[in-house]
């Protein structure tokens, strides 16, 4: 080990690494909450799963030390903790698990609809199952209403 | 501004200023803060005899979490097939990638192949393993369907693959649970750290990990390409 | 027999399935509910096993703080009996050849023990995980426009609260260096009930918050219980949104005992009772109708979990059982009955049973005395008039309880009068199939069974709460030989 990190250095390693885990989680929310486009909204996943994987990889850094792989089986020296690694691979591929399956719900989604904007999406499944959307909250018809596509279920059924 | 993105940055807000405040309390220091974390480092060399400690951690001490993660892209290539459904025999392909990319495909799938191999049978001693390794192995199978989209994938295969790899990852867990009454206990004993056979069933078991990580992600992905083309 | 079984068979069943199904279709079919009656036989022999005391397993035979364990205690025990034997119940006259249900079926099987048995945080993860992917799957599988778009939100809901969960893990993981709960209960005096603690602990309750439909997280409830198969709908609805709420009375028993903690539960229990109740007043489907009042059902049961001690356990035990048994039913009812209220008018005349039905399971469900729903909110109230801290804000929620049962009753009138008044002049809606009936005769026969078995599931009630709530005794049972001089147990 050539160069040895100081006690500030470490802490600002920390510092840094947390800020930005924090900020890809702050990001990748408001790109859920704010957006409107179906894979805007999957990035924004991405980010917070990104922000989440490198806060838990953070908890386990420890400065000096090196990867916990025994060379020639010998405990060199210091090794970070090896817990968070094998949680974030974990993690990681959870992630990829659900991504996929998001995507092929847009897919889907899109196939029926024809658009990837959730506002459209939701005015147009309520004006299918005989609703209408008031400020994002779907309202009931006094009335239900049979769409089109009910109508070509029901015969084909 | 509607009701909706209101909440939303709120919540932000908020959120952002809750781990702000947590920030600080956390620590900054030189120690590592996982006692359980210093306890595995200092046993997994004798206890279950991998050189990368965190092969041992993810087959060994939490062995279950690995097949519980093993389990969540089953759901997921299960759920996304049931979603997408089959598809359509006329359907129209994209078009073929040209000579240069089909041939580079064809030469390529084959090293790929060997490296994922590789790097799954060498999990427990360098960086990489099951997961590592299974992906570059679906690589393999799937940069071939990118070069020209028209060839076909096998589902059937994979199927059985992914299937009978995450059986024998439940299977050698239980044959712990009768030898030794543990579940997932390492088997055959630790061998010689450091060599390629040892460890005991902790190969065996990634290489159950590689094969049905590679089965599942080439599958999902061809199932995912497929979807793009039939429209 | 060991408690692996019940999560080790139905994942082996699950990985195989559609290898048995390509070989032989009827035995394909009837490979899924005989792993789960296996599963159930597992699960009662257990109960007899653990009548001394808990059993603890270390996966790996690595012990407690190293490795993953589980926990099998008589809670436990039971959630995983009520999803086995709920998702038995609900494969009673399934249609045939949907290998992919059905392995998810199982694969949530699996999960939902897991979820019930693991004794450590991230394993926990793991598992919510595997019934979060599979429930999006089949919140989507029947394959309508609407339904990819409920599953759709109900995904990106889900796993914003899965990440956030993840994240409140690695929080704690980053200020005691341990995943394993009693480990944590063991440190948590010390390290865990600050405020970064606390923080911790709302990250989790907004992850786990999703699943159990708890108030800020729960939008996607209607939509995806009106445009989900009604099977779906009855086992999200009914079994699995406990199974996140159970996680988050183990977290309140074993490490955030003695903080606000429980009043947060407590306040979003309110909010999502007062809500859900008033939303299933205006809703004008009986799909919609049913999902807002199991919003307001499992706010009722967090409310319960918010009270110290083993009163509390006990009554959200007694509700959240008879809500599973309950809910499943009344959703098997609607796919006849989907659509405006309006067209119910004169389903009486069209299906009297199922009319019969419906009105029993609402009666519950409004806690008319003999019938179990009333045994239930009664173990609720005198549990939150026994408490000794914080005694307004469980005055407050008694009040809330009330009038929320006051509006239960408004609605579930007004819809069975619509039922039993005459002949509509619009086309009838047509009679529950007797595919979805069976399950429901089914569960309306448990409820009436325990109707007349009141005292002896008090109780084995009291004993299954009285276990639950002895933070000391998880401890000691998982953590044995506590050596201070172990460096895996002494911290820095």
């Amino acid at each position: 080990m050539e160069s040895v990190m100081t006690v500030q250095e470490t802490a600002l390693v920390y510092l840094l690494s947390y800020c930005g885990a924090i900020g890809l989680i702050l990001l990748g929310i408001f790109a859920m909450t704010m957006y409107q486009h179906l894979i805007r909204i999957i990035l924004g996943l991405m980010l917070l799963e990104a922000g989440v994987n490198l806060f838990l990889i953070t908890v386990g850094f420890r400065a000096n030390a090196v990867a916990p792989i025994l060379v020639e089986a010998q405990t060199s020296a210091a090794m970070v903790d090896p817990i968070p690694q094998a949680l974030v691979l974990t993690a990681i591929v959870i992630g990829v698990g659900v991504q996929a399956l998001a995507l092929a719900l847009v897919i889907k989604t899109y196939k029926a609809y024809g658009t990837l904007d959730t506002k459209e999406l939701a005015q147009k499944i309520a004006e299918e199952s005989g609703t209408h959307v008031i400020d994002d909250i779907p309202v009931s018809l006094p009335v239900p209403v049979p769409s089109t596509r009910q109508m070509v279920e029901e015969k084909s059924a | 501004m509607n009701l909706r993105d209101i909440s939303g940055l709120i919540f932000i807000i908020g959120l952002g200023l809750l781990l702000g405040a947590v920030l600080k309390t956390l620590a900054y220091d030189n120690i590592l803060t996982g006692a359980v974390g210093t306890a595995i480092l200092n046993n997994a060399a004798t206890e279950v005899g991998t050189a990368n400690i965190v092969t041992s951690v993810l087959l060994a001490y939490r062995g279950l979490d690995t097949l519980g993660e093993l389990t969540v892209l089953f759901v997921a290539a299960t759920a996304a097939g049931l979603v997408l459904g089959q598809r359509r025999p006329e359907a129209v392909h994209d078009p073929d990638a040209g000579f240069i990319l089909r041939s580079a495909a064809d030469l390529l799938s084959p090293f790929l192949i060997l490296v994922g191999i590789y790097i799954i049978l060498h999990g427990h001693l360098t960086p990489g393993g099951g997961f590592q390794g299974g992906a570059i192995l679906a690589a393999a199978f799937f940069v071939p369907i990118l070069a020209s989209p028209a060839s076909p994938f096998n589902h059937k295969v994979s199927s059985l693959v992914e299937g009978l790899a995450g059986a024998a990852f439940i299977i050698i867990g239980l044959i712990a649970l009768f030898d030794k009454g543990y579940f997932l206990a390492p088997l055959l004993g630790t061998g010689e750290v450091g060599q390629l056979f040892s460890a005991g069933s902790l190969p065996l078991l990634y290489l159950a990990v590689g094969l049905k990580v590679g089965a599942e992600l080439a599958g999902l992905l061809a199932r995912l390409h497929e979807t793009e083309a039939s429209d | 027999m060991n408690g692996i079984w019940l999560v080790a068979l139905p994942l082996l069943g699950a990985f195989l399935l559609p290898i048995v199904y390509r070989q032989h279709t009827i035995v394909g079919y009837w490979t899924g509910p005989f792993i789960l009656l296996i599963n159930f036989a597992i699960a009662l022999g257990l109960w007899h096993g653990i009548a001394n005391g808990p059993q603890i397993i270390a996966m790996g035979g690595f012990s407690a703080p190293l490795g993953i364990i589980f926990y099998v205690d008589k809670l436990a025990l039971l959630f995983v009996i009520a999803v086995v034997l709920g998702t038995l119940v609900l494969w009673l006259g399934k249609e045939r050849g949907k290998v992919q249900e059905e392995t998810l079926l199982l694969l949530i099987v699996a999960g939902g023990c897991g979820l019930a048995l693991s004794g450590d945080l991230f394993n926990i993860y793991v598992f919510y995980e595997i019934v979060a992917l599979a429930s999006y799957g089949l919140a989507a599988s029947k394959g309508s426009g609407a339904g990819y778009g409920a599953s759709l939100r109900f995904l990106i809901l889900g796993a914003l609260g899965s990440s956030l969960l993840l994240l409140g893990i690695a929080l704690i993981y980053a200020v005691t260096g341990t995943l394993n709960l009693a480990h944590l209960a063991e440190l948590a005096p010390q390290m865990l009930n600050g405020s970064t603690g606390l923080v911790a602990f709302a990250l989790i309750l907004i992850g786990l918050g999703v699943k159990a439909e708890v108030f800020p997280v729960n939008t996607w409830v209607p939509e995806v219980y009106a445009t989900a198969p009604a099977r779906v709908s009855a086992l999200l609805g009914g079994i699995v949104s406990k199974l996140a709420l159970l996680v988050v009375l183990r977290l309140l028993v074993l490490i955030y005992d003695d903080t606000s903690a429980y009043l947060l539960l407590l306040n979003l229990g309110v909010l999502g009772v007062l809500t859900g109740e008033l939303a299933a007043l205006r809703a004008t489907d009986l799909r919609q109708v049913l999902a807002y009042s199991s919003i307001g059902q499992l706010g009722l049961v967090a409310i319960a979990f918010s009270i110290p001690g083993s009163a509390g356990v006990i009554a959200g035990i007694a509700l959240a059982l008879h809500h599973a048994l309950v809910k499943p039913a009344l959703f098997m009812l609607t796919p006849a009955w989907g659509g405006h209220l309006k067209r119910l008018v004169g389903a009486a005349q069209v299906s009297m049973p199922g009319a019969l039905l419906f009105l029993v399971l609402a009666l519950s469900l409004i806690g008319i005395p003999p019938l179990p729903g009333f045994w239930a909110k009664f173990l609720l109230v005198t549990g939150a008039l026994g408490t000794t801290e914080n005694v307004a804000w469980y005055q407050m929620a008694i009040a809330v309880v009330l009038i929320a049962t006051v509006i239960k009753t408004a609605y579930f009138m007004r819809i069975a009068r619509l039922m039993f008044q005459g002949q509509s002049r619009e086309k009838p809606v047509s009679a529950p199939h007797s595919r979805e009936l069976a399950p429901a005769l089914t569960l309306v026969g448990l409820l009436l069974v325990s109707v007349l078995t009141v005292g002896p599931i008090s109780k084995s009630l009291e004993a299954v709460a009285s276990e639950a709530s002895d933070r000391k005794a998880y401890i000691k049972n998982t953590l044995p030989v506590w050596d201070k001089s172990f460096p895996a147990l002494s911290v820095k």
